[in-house]
Order: C-alpha cells, then structure tokens, then sequence
C-alpha cells in the first residue's frame, strides 16, 4: 500500500521534472524547435526518466529483499535460543511472528514474547520502509535535478531515449523466457527426483497407469504402478476424434468465408464463428457430459450396443467443435494470404471455382494449413476440462471410442487435487507427466512455426 | 480445325470482338462510359490512356473477368464472333478458354514450370495422353521463346525465374489452352527493357495466330507493336483507328496531348 503512494510521489516528481526538461530545451534554443537536436518531447522524456528510474530501482530492491532484511533483523533482535533452532522451526517461528504482526491466525498459543517479537517486528519493518522511500524520493529528485541541467540543444535526448526503449524490450522478453526456463527447469528437476522411485522405462512404455501408494510405511496397499502409455493413448484417440471433427468442418468453413461468401454474409459469420472460441471450456465439458453423452448412450442403446455413459467419443466430438474456429480462423488467414493474382490467373484460364480452390488455393496455402492443424492438436492435447467431465479417469489401454478412458492432464489434475504427500510417486509423477506433455506440444509447435516460416518465403 | 476455317470467312464479315454501348460500373463509379469498338482478327490492337481512365476494367470485361468482382455491373453487349459473351447460355469457363489473359504482374502458379504451363490443358481436358501433354507444353514454351532456357529444368518451380521469363511463362500458359483472344494488361511493366523487347517481338509472332488486345502505358511500345489504337479518356473512348494513323496525325487535340506527353 505504501510503495503504491511512493510511486504515486516519483509519478509526480517525473511530471514537473518532463514540464521544466522540456521548457528548458525550448528557452535554450529561443523557441526554434529546429535548433534543438532532438524534440522537445524528447528533452521532457529524458528529464522525467532522469527522475523517475533512480527512485524505481530503490522500490523495486524493496519488493524483493525488503522482507528479507526484516526478518534478519528481527531474528538478530532475538534471544539465542531461537536463532539455535532447526532452519525448519526457525522458519515457522518467523512464519507465526510475521502472521501475529498482520493479526492473522498462528501455529501456537500467543505468548508475551511472541506478541513483543511480532510488535518489534512491524516497527522495523515500517522503519525501513521509511528509511527506502526516503532515500528513493531524495536520490530521484537529485537525479532528476541532474538531468534537468544536461539538457542542452546539444544532448542527443532521441537516440538516448531510443537505447532506454530498447533495453527495456529487452528486459520484456528475458522476462517472458526466463518463465519459461524456470518453469521447465523445475518440472526436469522434479522429474529427475520421480524417477528415482519409478524407473524411467517402466514410466514409457509401462501398459498400466494406477498411481496408488501406501500413504504409509506401515500400510499395506500397492506399490502404485506408472506406466504411461495408456494415458497417451487416449490423448491421442480424443484428439484424434477431435481432429477429425475439426479439420474439415473448419477448413472447409475457411474456404466458404474466404472464396464463396459475400462481404456481408463473411461479416455476419465471422464472428459467430470466432463466440464458438469464447466459449469456456467447463461449458463445453458439462454439454459434453450432459447433452452429448447421453446422446450417444441412447443412440447406443437403439441399435444395441452397451455404451458407458463416459466415452472418448463424447469428448473427443465436444472438443472437435472446441477448436473448430481456432483452426477456421487460422486457415482462413493463410487463404486469404494466397495473393488475388494467383486466383486470377487460375480464373483467367478458365478454371472454376472449385478447380482453382482445389489445384491452387489449398496447395498454396497447405503448408498454413497444416501448421493451424498443429496448433489445433496441441491446443486439443493440452484440453483437460472437457475430458474431465466427458471421458472419465479410467485409464484404459483401448482404442475403442466407446469406452471412458482418461488423458494426461487429467491425470494431473487428479494427482494434484486433495491431500497430498509431496514427496511420494504419486505427487511427483504428475511433474513427469506435465513434462512429457509439454515436449510433445512444444514438438508439435516447433513444426509448426517452422512450416509457416516457410510458407512465409513462398510468395516474394 | 474446322474453327479456323469458320474464322477466316467471318473475318471478312465482322471483327472478332465487338463491344456496342458498353458501360462498366463499379458501385457508384461509373468506370466505362458507352464504349463502342471493333477489335479486328490476328492483329494487336492498343488501349492507351492516361491513368484509372478505364483500359483494365474494359479489357477485364472482354473475357467476364469482372464477373469475379462483385461490386462490378455491366450494360450493353460483347460479342465474340457474333456471339453475345454476356448471354446466359455462354459458359464463362469455356470463354475464357477462347480469350485468354496475361496479366501486368507476371503471376506464375507456385508449381513447376511444366505444371504451370499444363495447367488449363489439363483442366480443359485438351491433352489425350502424356505424350500429348509433353507436346502442348513443348510447343507453347517454344513458342513464348521460353524453350530453350527452360527445357532443363522443367521441373523447378516456375517462380524461380525471373521477372521476364516468368511472363513469357504466363504468356506460355495462356496459349497452351489455344484461345482466339489473348488479353494483355501492362503485360511489360514490371520489366526491363531487354526483357520487354522480347515480349515485344513475341507479341508481333503471336498475332499471325492469335487476335491480341494490349493495354499499354508506353507510346512507343503501342507505335511498334499494335496495328489498332484506341485512345481512352475518362470511360470513353475518344479515338480509334490505325495505329500509324492515330502517332501520326490525330483528330483529337487531347489525344495528340497525350501522345507527345503534353497531358498533364
Ligand atoms: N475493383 C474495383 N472496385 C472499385 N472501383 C474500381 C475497381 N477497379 C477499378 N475501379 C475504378 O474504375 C476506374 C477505372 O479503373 P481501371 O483500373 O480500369 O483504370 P486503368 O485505365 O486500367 O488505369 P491504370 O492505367 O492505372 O491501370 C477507376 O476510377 C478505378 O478507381
Ligand atoms: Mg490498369
């Protein structure tokens, strides 16, 4: 709350300080914007980041080590005996200190001691808070005052300006990346630790999935088996299904929105189209496991056949609509990509319609084509809802898509909801299965971009 | 081959193309302003004139091009050898068999040169066999002049050559399909001059077989290819005659304006 009004206060200081940079750049010229190496804007700019950043830094070094810098000295203030304690109990301790400082709920029966730590606890850290944000406000506005004073017709403010942007676009993306890193790097890491209970062949190629361990030392139950081919199994038969649904339903509504629609009827499908997208996927699951699981049980049931109420099929329809216009929208940018002129020579030879799309139109544009495909698999492999509510979580080694079977993020979400222990198989295995997963779709993605990097070469 | 004797007669009655009242409109712009123009067989005949004046849109209309705009309307008649183009009974496929057009972007199909050349033979069913097919696009090529720096690689894709080569292949592709019209937009205007004084030479061959319509920017280009010239101004045609006669001695102040450059 308080580093919000700070940098409410460095907001200010960078204001004045843009105003008087900017003024100062035009006074030294007389006016004559012209005779100022860059634009005033550019001198105001540069004055009000001279303000601004100094004091940001200093808020952002307080966000991360603050805290840390509390609790030290906090625990510093406190007796021998708890700086002697296990790393474990010490941080619990500190956990109580810090929660009976915001009067929140605490492990252990509140002593004076503790109610004392708690109150030194919150003096400091609202003493050094203070002694941040002081410093923050006095080193911008001397900064700012600095960077007043350069400004002089001279001062190369645009290109200056131009390096900040730049580096911060740069700070952008490593940001963006350095997530990616972290995230797959725990997942490996967590992964390596899995497979120290499960060994990494029986998690591949093992025919069956059931993740049930003793809780216990003492119980008796299963060792939990962790084969995960059936879990990828029935990904791939409800994608499949799904695929099958969605590539030429979707496709083939491109082509009418790009070739045959008029301007109008384009206008008011389009966006009918892309409300499919919009849908949330728990809707899609309960129509999957309302509506057309008991359809197809029904229909089932009217030519004789015994149908489980949860089946791959139900899923795999639901989520064949799903990605209908993910792969609708992104083939009709690759068609309408195919330039007029290739359309015209066709016509003007005297193809027709149907003969241009098919010998022109979608050769041209395959190599887009098969890239939305892509997208759309790995789209319909990451899908977990749907399944979840229509295809059930019996792990099935079946290629029969009237039967439940289950999927692996499914899986996943099974092994991470409730109670669990963190460092049995069972928990550990959803990292395993999470980083499997994410091979295969940045596979599936990889050849993707690569597809489309190419297609982008072809007209020149 | 019964057609060429047809048109020999009819060549001595009527021209091949004949456009009578022919306005050409898109939405509110009323693009082509009752045109009337013979277009006589086995000779180019020019459209000159200053820019958005109406030449692509009135040679569009010649082979239903338009038809593919739909903002595009049109009045009036076209007729190919006496056959109304507009008339419900023609099949637009089969006219643009009979007129083909090479357009002002030389616009290969992203195929191998032979298929690109293979194309309308095949979709018009005109080859019998493979070895008939291998002749078309061997006589086609040939005849753009394309043979000879081609006949190795006819299996690399035809947008792989360059800017000239590509349109004599676009010029190859429309007389694989053997139309009696060939349509030209600007069929030089992305190219050098080398390049354009083969397409050049190439279109004073092809006339001896092909009635040809060019609409062209050059003046030069007009005066050395083109028997005909007809001289568009706003949507209307303000003359129309010989060639020579039309460089050398027009009726019209503004034609001669824009002839000798003085048009602004
Ligand atoms: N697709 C279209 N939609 C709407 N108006 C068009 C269209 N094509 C052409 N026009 C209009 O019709 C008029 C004639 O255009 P056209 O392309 O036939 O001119 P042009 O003589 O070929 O010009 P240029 O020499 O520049 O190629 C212009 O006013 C143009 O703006
Ligand atoms: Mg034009």
């Amino acid at each position: 709350m308080n580093s919000i009004l700070l940098i409410f206060v460095l907001i200010v200081i960078a204001t004045t300080s843009f105003i008087v940079g900017r003024r100062r750049a035009l006074h030294s010229v007389g006016g004559i914007i012209k005779d100022l190496h860059s634009l005033p804007n550019h001198y105001g700019w540069f004055s009000a980041l001279a303000g601004f950043l100094p004091g940001l830094i200093i808020i952002l070094i307080w966000i991360m080590f603050g805290g840390t810098l509390v609790d030290n000295i906090t625990l510093a203030a406190l007796g021998e005996e708890i700086r002697n304690l296990s790393d474990f109990d010490r941080t619990l301790y500190m956990n109580d200190i810090r929660n009976l400082a915001v009067q929140d709920a605490i492990s252990r029966p509140v002593t004076e001691t503790l109610k004392s730590a708690a109150q030194y606890y919150s003096r400091t850290q609202e003493n050094i808070f203070w002694i941040f944000a002081l410093s923050a406000i006095g080193i911008s506005t001397v900064s700012a005052f600095f960077g007043i004073k350069k400004v002089s017709p001279e001062l190369r403010s645009r290109n200056l300006l131009e390096r900040l942007i730049l580096y911060f676009l740069v700070v952008c993306s490593a940001i963006a990346i350095l997530t990616t890193v972290g995230i797959v790097s725990s997942l490996i890491v967590v992964t390596l630790r899995f497979l120290e209970h499960v060994p990494l062949t029986d998690f591949l190629f093992g025919l069956k999935w059931s993740p049930q361990t003793a809780l216990r030392p003492d119980q008796v139950g299963s060792s939990g088996s962790f084969g995960s081919i059936p879990l990828f199994a029935g990904t791939l038969l409800i994608t499949l299904i799904a695929l099958f649904i969605a590539l030429p339903v979707g496709l083939l509504s491109a082509i009418y929105m790009t070739e045959f629609a008029k301007p109008k009827a384009r206008a008011f499908f389009k966006p009918l189209l892309e409300l499919l997208a919009g849908i949330p996927t728990v809707v899609y699951g309960f129509f999957a496991a309302l509506v057309v699981a008991p359809a197809i049980r029904s229909s089932g049931e009217a030519i004789g056949l015994e149908i489980a109420s949860e089946s791959a099929l139900a899923a795999g329809l639901v989520m064949g609509i799903m990605i209908i216009p993910l792969i609708s929208s992104l083939s009709d940018d690759v068609i309408s990509a195919v330039p007029q002129s290739l359309r015209d020579a066709s016509y003007g030879l005297g193809a027709t319609k149907t003969e241009t799309i098919l010998n022109i139109i979608i050769p041209s544009a395959l190599p887009g084509i098969v890239s939305a495909f892509l997208l759309a698999a790995s789209r319909a492999i990451g899908e977990t809802m749907i399944v979840v509510m229509a295809a059930g979580m019996a792990a099935n080694l079946t290629a029969n898509p009237l039967e439940a079977v289950t999927t692996v993020t499914v899986q996943i979400l099974a092994l991470l909801t409730g109670d669990q222990e963190f460092d049995s198989a069972k928990t550990l295995s959803a990292f395993a299965l999470g980083l499997a997963l994410f091979a295969i779709t940045l596979f599936l993605n990889f050849i993707a971009l690569k597809i489309v990097r190419k297609y982008q070469e072809q007209y020149d | 081959m019964d057609k060429a004797a047809v048109t020999t007669v009819q060549d001595l009655v009527q021209p091949t193309i004949r456009a009578t009242n022919v306005n050409i409109y898109y939405d509110d712009t009323h693009a082509i302003k009752d045109v009337n123009l013979d277009i006589p067989p086995k000779a180019v005949t020019a459209l000159i004139g200053p820019s958005g004046c109406g030449k692509s849109t009135f040679l569009r209309s010649i082979n239903r091009m338009n038809d593919t705009i739909p903002s595009c309307r049109m009045t009036g008649q076209i007729t190919l050898y006496g056959d109304d183009i507009y008339d419900k009974k023609i099949d637009v496929v089969q006219l643009r068999a009979r007129v083909g057009m090479v357009f002002q972007k030389p616009n290969p199909f992203p195929k191998s040169i032979y298929d690109n050349v293979a194309y309308g033979p095949r979709i018009h069913g005109l080859a019998n066999s493979d070895a008939d097919l291998d002749n078309i696009v061997f006589n086609s090529l040939q005849k753009s002049g394309l043979w000879d720096e081609v006949k190795d690689r006819l299996d690399t894709p035809g947008t792989a050559l360059s800017g000239g080569q590509r349109q004599r292949l676009c010029i190859a592709r429309t007389i694989a399909i053997n139309p009696e019209v060939i349509l030209m937009d600007e069929p030089c205007s992305a190219l050098d001059p080398i390049a354009t004084a083969i397409i050049e030479e190439l279109i004073t061959e092809l006339k001896e077989r092909f009635t040809i319509v060019i609409v062209t920017h050059s003046m030069q280009q007009a005066a050395r290819v083109s028997q005909k010239t007809a001289f568009f101004h706003l949507g209307k045609i303000l003359e129309f005659g010989d060639t020579s006669e039309i460089f050398t001695n027009p009726k019209v102040e503004k034609t001669k304006d824009y002839i000798t450059g003085r048009y602004g």
